[in-house]
């Protein structure tokens, strides 16, 4: 009995030993440009199957040009920050992956990402549209390639504009022309506009702040929320609730679809996305170019490319972002998934559509979001701010004030 | 030794299962006193006599262990070490000593979360055992159709709780044509705001859990009532007891067992708070839904502080165990009642 439990034990150690025990081979290269990288998409559409054919066509270009391999992984969305984060942790992660403006900066500032400067000499840089590049560059480094990009604008119900005696043809441009559809469509019974406050500030405050000539803050933590410009998109946005433009509930809403499905709304902030979805609705609607106060200027997320420090094969990911965004392959990716090209010349595949080519148009207007490590902090603080004045528990100047301090205090620690 | 083996497992298994729920035996009591009193040997021979006798069992524990130590004393283990590190995913972590902990200490949004946390758990917790135990009382009346009713009640466990969160929000919009709104105003209420009033929103996201959660307290006290001797009904309604003086006399009392292990598992539950949060408020109006996890969630992953957020689920862990063991003291006490 003891014998035989003993020889059990044994065995049971011994097979935990040998699946602990597998050995890894590391390949390290330099220069030349060979061996094999892992490179994380996601899923950018439903369709999984023509996604799949459009990344085999992408990866056979750059293996004709170079004698790398490359897999292509996609993981979901859902968690996308930790998965990435306890991947590379683990000196496990993929040696291309796709990022967003907000989280650039920050991998980049904690010194996680590849700066790309010195490989780009031979691309040409000039040919993307100038706010692509925003996103990717931290303190005049270059991190990442843009692959696309997306404009938010306003789109407006066209059966709306009828009832309150608009003109859809000649859709407001200015702040103080939007002011006025608002106030004729709140005497009709409507709402104006989706203000989504429990959502990204991306989608409320920013945009406004933008418009009205301010800025959050600057890369060089210059806190500027609160100046003459700031406040003044403080008290539009105090306006727009205080005079029931947009819904009682916007203080916390996270959308508005059901109202706007129901056509009791003026006009949503939408892009690329939500015109799929209005098409299949029968909605009768028109975009409008991005408004303007003192500048006319929009948020439009880009998506990019980046390389992480711990790839164990830096030269062929970098040539693999620069293939990946080159112009023709831009075509076959923005073909498939919708989203507006990065590159000047590929967005022709949007000639022959009418609302798409509009969009387009726009993403020179988009700016990607408030560039900052920490952007993602901020953004919470600035959030509560915004809600503690729409509840009427603060002005507009003590909201922006109170933002500027926390800002303040967030970027000290 | 068979015998003694034999004992000894029987002797496991009731730890293990007080360790679950407090189903208590006294004989396990009788053992440990009588155990504590026999004569010291030394360790060595002990721990002989140990292996000796339960080999086979360490021996079959021994995957569970290594299952154990890697993906639970390890990560904990390290996430305390963490707190002392600012760590960064990639490169060397730097050591800081106790700058997180006093940072802690000073951030007045920390404590905002706990006392939130707090505030949910006291909306949630009794309000979810009191109506697990009316739902479990309704489907063991003998009503007809019991297990329609059982079906019904338990649906909101086993429906998803993104689709239950996103069915609760659309109940509570805050407009004149949300569906609760639209309903008071029936009794001439004026439209509430709701998840966008700080003073309404952490009541609601209350409730949705414990329209979630309910039907599995109810699944508790539908076992415990089971478990009722019916001897004690009956000779209470011989003795002429009221249904009301049954229910607060017997079966009330009786349920302490069953109370213990909803109140914690409820407990827990409530400090855990996270998903309602992050799909309907997004921790507004001003902080007023923020909990602890919910912070703890947007410093670790979306400000990539990783070792503050190890602090916070150290509190966390400190605030659950504490409150545990003083539900033990108070609620976990053997259920003598005959």
């Amino acid at each position: 009995m003891k014998k035989f439990s003993i020889l059990v034990l044994i065995i049971i150690l011994g097979t935990v030993l040998a699946a602990c025990n597998s050995d890894e081979d590391a390949t390290a290269t330099d220069g030349e440009i060979s061996g094999e990288i892992t490179v994380w998409v996601h899923p950018f559409t439903g369709d999984a199957e023509a996604e799949g054919a459009m990344w085999d066509e992408i990866v056979a270009s750059y293996e004709e040009k170079y004698d790398a391999t490359v897999t292509i992984e996609t993981i979901p969305w859902g968690n996308r920050d930790q998965k990435i984060l306890t991947a590379l942790a683990a000196n496990n992660g993929p040696d291309v992956f796709y990022a967003i403006p907000d989280q650039m900066p920050q991998y980049a500032d904690e010194g996680m990402l590849v700066e790309l400067d010195p490989y780009l000499e031979d691309n040409k840089m000039d040919g993307f549209v100038d706010t692509a590049l925003v996103s990717t560059k931290w303190q005049d480094k270059t991190y990442g390639l843009p692959i696309l990009q997306e404009a938010y604008t306003l789109f407006y119900n066209v059966d709306v504009i009828e009832a309150i005696g608009k003109d859809p043809e000649n859709l407001p441009s200015t702040w103080s022309e939007f002011e006025e559809w608002a106030k004729a469509a709140k005497e009709q019974g409507f709402y104006a506009y989706s203000y989504q406050g429990g959502g990204s500030m991306n989608g409320t405050l920013y945009p406004f702040l933008w418009q009205a000539g301010g800025k959050v803050i600057t890369q060089d933590d210059e806190i500027m929320i609160n100046n003459a410009a700031g406040v003044e998109a403080f008290e539009f946005i105090n306006k727009m609730y205080e005079k029931e433009w947009i819904p009682e509930d916007s203080i916390t809403a996270m959308n508005h679809d059901a109202i706007w499905n129901a056509g009791e709304m003026l006009a949503v902030q939408g892009s690329g996305i939500s015109l799929t979805n209005l098409q299949e609705s029968d909605l009768n609607f028109v975009i409008a170019p991005p408004l303007k106060n003192k500048e006319q200027v929009t948020y439009g997320t880009t998506g990019m490319f980046v390389v992480p420090t711990n790839s164990d094969n830096p030269n062929a990911a970098v040539e693999f972002v620069k293939t990946v965004t080159n112009a023709e392959n831009q075509r076959k990716f923005n073909t498939v998934t919708q989203y507006i090209p990065t590159r000047e010349s590929a967005k022709d595949i949007f000639d022959d559509q009418k609302y798409l080519s509009q969009l387009a148009q726009y993403t020179q207007y988009a700016l990607p979001g408030v560039i900052h490590p920490k952007g993602r902090n901020i953004m919470p603080m600035i959030q509560a701010e915004v809600q503690t004045m729409m509840e009427g528990k603060k002005t507009p100047q003590e909201a922006a004030d109170a933002a500027a301090e926390a800002i303040e205090a967030e970027i000290a620690k | 030794m068979t015998l003694n083996n034999a004992e000894k497992i029987i002797e496991e298994r009731e730890t293990h299962n007080n360790g679950k729920a407090p189903l208590k035996d006294q004989r396990k009591n009788k053992n440990n006193t009588s155990s504590s009193k026999k004569p010291k040997l030394p360790f060595k021979e002990r721990v002989k006599r140990q292996w000796d006798r339960n080999a086979i069992v360490y021996i079959f524990l021994i995957p569970a262990l290594i299952h154990f130590i890697i993906f639970q004393v390890f990560p904990f283990a390290f996430s305390f070490v963490l707190t002392f590190l600012d760590w960064k995913v990639i490169g060397d972590p730097e050591f800081v000593g106790l700058k997180h902990w006093i940072a802690f200490l000073n951030d007045g949004l920390a404590w905002r979360a706990i006392w939130n946390t707090v505030l949910f758990s006291i909306y949630y917790i009794v309000p979810t055992m009191a109506l697990g135990l009316i739902l479990a009382l309704i489907i063991n009346s003998g009503v007809k159709a019991s297990g329609v009713f059982k079906g019904i009640f338990f649906l909101p466990v086993v429906t998803s709780f993104v689709i239950i969160a996103g069915i609760w929000g659309w109940l509570f919009r805050g407009t004149e044509s949300g569906m609760v709104n639209y309903l008071l105003s029936f009794f001439g209420i004026d439209t509430q705001l709701f998840l966008a009033d700080s003073d309404q929103a952490l009541l609601v996201l209350a409730g949705l859990s414990i329209f979630k959660v309910a039907g599995s307290t109810m699944i508790y006290y539908f076992a415990g009532l089971q478990s009722v001797d019916k001897q004690l009904y009956e000779a209470a309604r011989i003795d002429g007891a009221s249904p009301l003086r049954i229910f607060w006399t017997i079966t009330f009392p009786l349920l302490k067992p069953i109370h213990f292990y909803v109140a914690i598992i409820t407990t827990i539950g409530s400090f855990q708070i996270f998903d309602s949060t992050f799909l309907l408020t997004g921790g507004g109006p001003n902080y007023s839904t923020t909990t602890i996890v919910f912070y703890l969630y947007q410093q670790g992953f979306a400000g990539l502080n990783l070792s503050y957020a190890a602090v916070l689920s150290y509190v966390l862990f400190f605030i659950i165990l504490v409150v545990s063991l003083i539900q033990r003291k108070y609620l976990g006490q053997e259920t003598n009642y005959y």
